[in-house]
């Protein structure tokens, strides 16, 4: 039972991390970005790279690859998804660009085969005798951490103000004076960075692959379906919700179910609560 | 004098005459050998790698039939429909004489209603399913044409497993209580029957079995059923699967036991560095090893090392092994055309690189004393392999995983 808890806590961490960076872009930008598990991608990869080849400790690495997935985002926003924003699917086309875009060019770079990226802790701690992967620990706690500073973040400074004002009313921000455009590249670098962060403490005991981006967009997708698009306590709430249920599943039944939770999930959304569990109703 | 000329002039004409005709070998066209093989992974770098180190020898020997070999690369992935196009190219566009290659054992039974369609000869060097060749003895007319060079079926590998888990892990372990945990293969499905059955023959028990999707990352709930499966040893049948994460996760969740089986990227020589050593304690099997199993291995292992800079997987010995049987069975009939090349290959008793290699009823290779069988080699200090299984090649004694050691 508590191995489940601490497993099932460990996944809604980083589905939630995947997950919240997702809907901030699309509360504030309105756009769906479907480039976002290339972040998280992009974040593995980035840390293999600088661990693997250029031999740097993990912790300056893990830093440096987020802020490089940071400015990818930033880069992304401001050359190819604002030239388009006018255009919900022009958007919609251009992230999924590149998106296979970055798989090729992961794939062409690094090959198929699985790369490895280090642990934090590579060792097991043992809770009330229950023995946890370290590293999963150092995801669960880096997680909160980091929700919760993106939390305090938008609620606390005036730069989060700005973000909830356009996501409440993106005119009435932009009459006050509030610069849009370059909001909108705050949070996508914001998203990426928070989605390469899950990226790169994941993959120590996930996989680092080029085709490593699809399960985690699916995921995010998932979680934001049910949690109310642009909801960010929503997208917590549901990645808290699937994790669980995933990891029950995992645990109680077979791994190989653990996928059709999630799409059960989004199904019952759909036809119960189309504006998902914190989302605003469609109708306004 | 005007005499002479004609005589110059005719010897001069025959002589152009002979240069020019089709018994010289340098104007021959060479024997084109086609490559279905998934080029991006290890197994098919392997198969490119050796096909051509067979190819140069036999070619600076003169060639077959005085003819030169050659080759041509298709991708077959792991994907079945890359796979049909793959032989169709082959086979249509490129006009190969032989084909060989193969690894995903799904990709591999797609494919052979097209091979025997293109009734090209087609020797098998990396799929395990013993439904590949189980078509040749349900209409031998129509699949004459596939042979199976390497790797041994699933059910002669199951079998060679059980006398490893006899000998080492109950005999010399003293564990009797096994778990098993497979991918969800064909060649697998096929394999797990034999292996419990095996098992149980010899006084184990088989207390845990689960096969996975090949795709799954997060092994850790099935890791924690066979810890509280009450299992002393987990056997392991992996391919496709993500191996490195498998025994990343293994490693940190300290399994209370030691474990091995089928691990095919463990077979690759990096493996056990890339993750860092968690692999040290691993047992899997190989099909080759710098050992002196015939009086040819360690000269192809050595010479694949030094043009390559990296050892051999298991594909590697079997395209070596393939080109050269082909050549064989090209030179002994006389001809490339397919019919009395099988009747050769048929009756071929040839001595390859990690075996003798001979074909049964349904042209699957044997295994056995003195042909090609399995090598447990195990992932030992320092990411040294040492042979622990069969005896008569052992190296070492197999050492429990080292967190069980302390």
């Amino acid at each position: 039972m508590l191995t489940v808890l601490i497993y099932g806590a460990v996944t809604s961490a980083i589905f939630a991390m995947l997950a919240v960076g997702f809907t901030l872009i699309f509360g504030v930008a309105r756009i769906l970005n479907l480039a976002h598990g290339t972040f998280y991608a992009i974040g593995a990869y980035a840390a293999f790279t600088l661990t693997a080849v250029y031999k740097m400790p993990l912790l300056p690495a893990a830093i440096i690859s987020v802020a490089f997935v940071a400015a990818f985002g930033v880069v992304m926003e401001r050359v190819l998804v604002r030239p388009l924003r006018h255009s919900a699917l022009a958007v919609l086309m251009i992230t999924l660009a590149v998106s296979l875009t970055m798989e090729q060019v992961l794939f062409l770079v690094f090959g198929s085969q699985s790369k490895n990226v280090p642990a934090f802790i590579n060792h097991p701690i043992y809770i009330h005798g229950v023995s946890v992967d370290g590293q999963r620990l150092v995801a669960l706690g880096v997680g909160v951490a980091l929700i919760a500073a993106l939390w305090l973040f938008i609620q606390r400074t005036r730069l989060g103000s700005a973000i909830l004002a356009i996501s409440q009313d993106p005119e009435a921000a932009q009459y006050m004076g509030i610069p849009s455009n370059r909001i909108f590249s705050i949070v996508m670098g914001l998203s990426a960075a928070i989605a390469g962060a899950a990226g790169v403490i994941a993959s120590p005991f996930l996989t680092v692959r080029p085709t490593m981006d699809l399960i985690p967009m699916i995921t995010a997708f998932s979680v934001v379906i049910v949690g109310g698009l642009g909801s960010i306590p929503g997208s917590i709430l549901a990645a808290c919700l699937i994790g669980y249920s995933e990891t029950i599943v995992a645990f109680y039944f077979n791994p190989q179910w653990t996928g059709a939770v999630s799409l059960l999930a989004v199904l019952l959304t759909l036809i119960l609560r189309p504006s998902g569990l914190m989302g605003k109703p469609i109708s306004s | 004098m005007r005499r002479t000329i004609l005589l110059l002039a005719s010897a001069a004409l025959v002589g152009a005459l002979s240069l020019s005709s089709p018994a010289n070998a340098a104007d021959k066209k060479p024997i084109l050998i086609g490559l279905d093989t998934p080029i991006q992974l290890q197994v098919g770098k392997d198969t490119v790698a050796a096909t051509k180190m067979a190819i140069d020898e036999i070619n600076a020997k003169g060639g077959v039939l005085g003819r030169k070999l050659a080759y041509v690369v298709a991708d077959e992935g792991t994907d079945p429909q890359l796979g049909v196009s793959a032989i169709n190219k082959l086979t249509s566009e490129d006009h190969v004489n032989v084909l060989i290659g193969g690894y995903d054992s799904g990709v591999t039974l797609a494919e052979e209603p097209h091979i025997a369609q293109s009734k090209t000869i087609w020797l098998g060097i990396g799929s395990a399913s013993p439904n590949i060749t189980a078509l040749v003895g349900r209409d031998y007319n129509k699949y004459k044409y596939i042979f199976r060079i390497n790797p041994l079926n699933s059910a002669r590998q199951a079998s060679q497993m059980v006398d490893f888990a006899t000998h080492v892990v109950k005999g010399e372990l003293g564990r009797d209580k096994v778990a098993i945990l497979g991918e969800s293969a064909v060649w697998v499905r096929g394999l797990v029957p034999v292996l419990v059955k095996g098992l149980e023959q010899n006084g184990m028990k088989v207390v845990y079995q689960q096969l996975f999707d090949e795709t799954l990352n997060d092994f850790t709930p099935l890791l924690a059923r066979v810890k509280s499966s009450g299992a002393q040893f987990l056997l392991t049948i992996l391919s496709h699967a993500n191996s490195d994460v498998f025994i990343k996760q293994l490693y940190e969740s300290r399994l209370p036991m030691p474990y091995g089986g089928i691990d095919v990227k463990s077979m690759t020589p990096n493996f056990c560095s890339r993750i860092n050593g968690d692999a040290v304690g691993e047992t899997t099997v190989n099909f080759i090893t710098r050992a002196p199993i015939t009086p040819t291995t360690i000269p192809f292992w050595d010479k694949f090392v030094k043009e390559n800079g990296r050892a051999p997987v298991y594909t590697a010995p079997g395209a070596y092994n393939a080109v050269n049987l082909y050549a064989w069975a090209v030179e002994k009939a006389g001809t490339t055309d397919a019919d009395p090349v099988i009747k050769e290959l048929e009756k071929a008793d040839y001595l390859g690189v990690a075996g003798k290699i001979k074909f049964d009823k349904v042209h699957d290779d044997l295994a056995g004393p003195g042909y090609q069988n399995l090598l447990f080699v195990q992932w030992q200090k320092g990411c040294k392999r040492v042979v622990v299984w069969p005896k008569e090649l052992a190296t070492g004694k197999i050492i429990m995983p080292p967190w069980l050691n302390k």
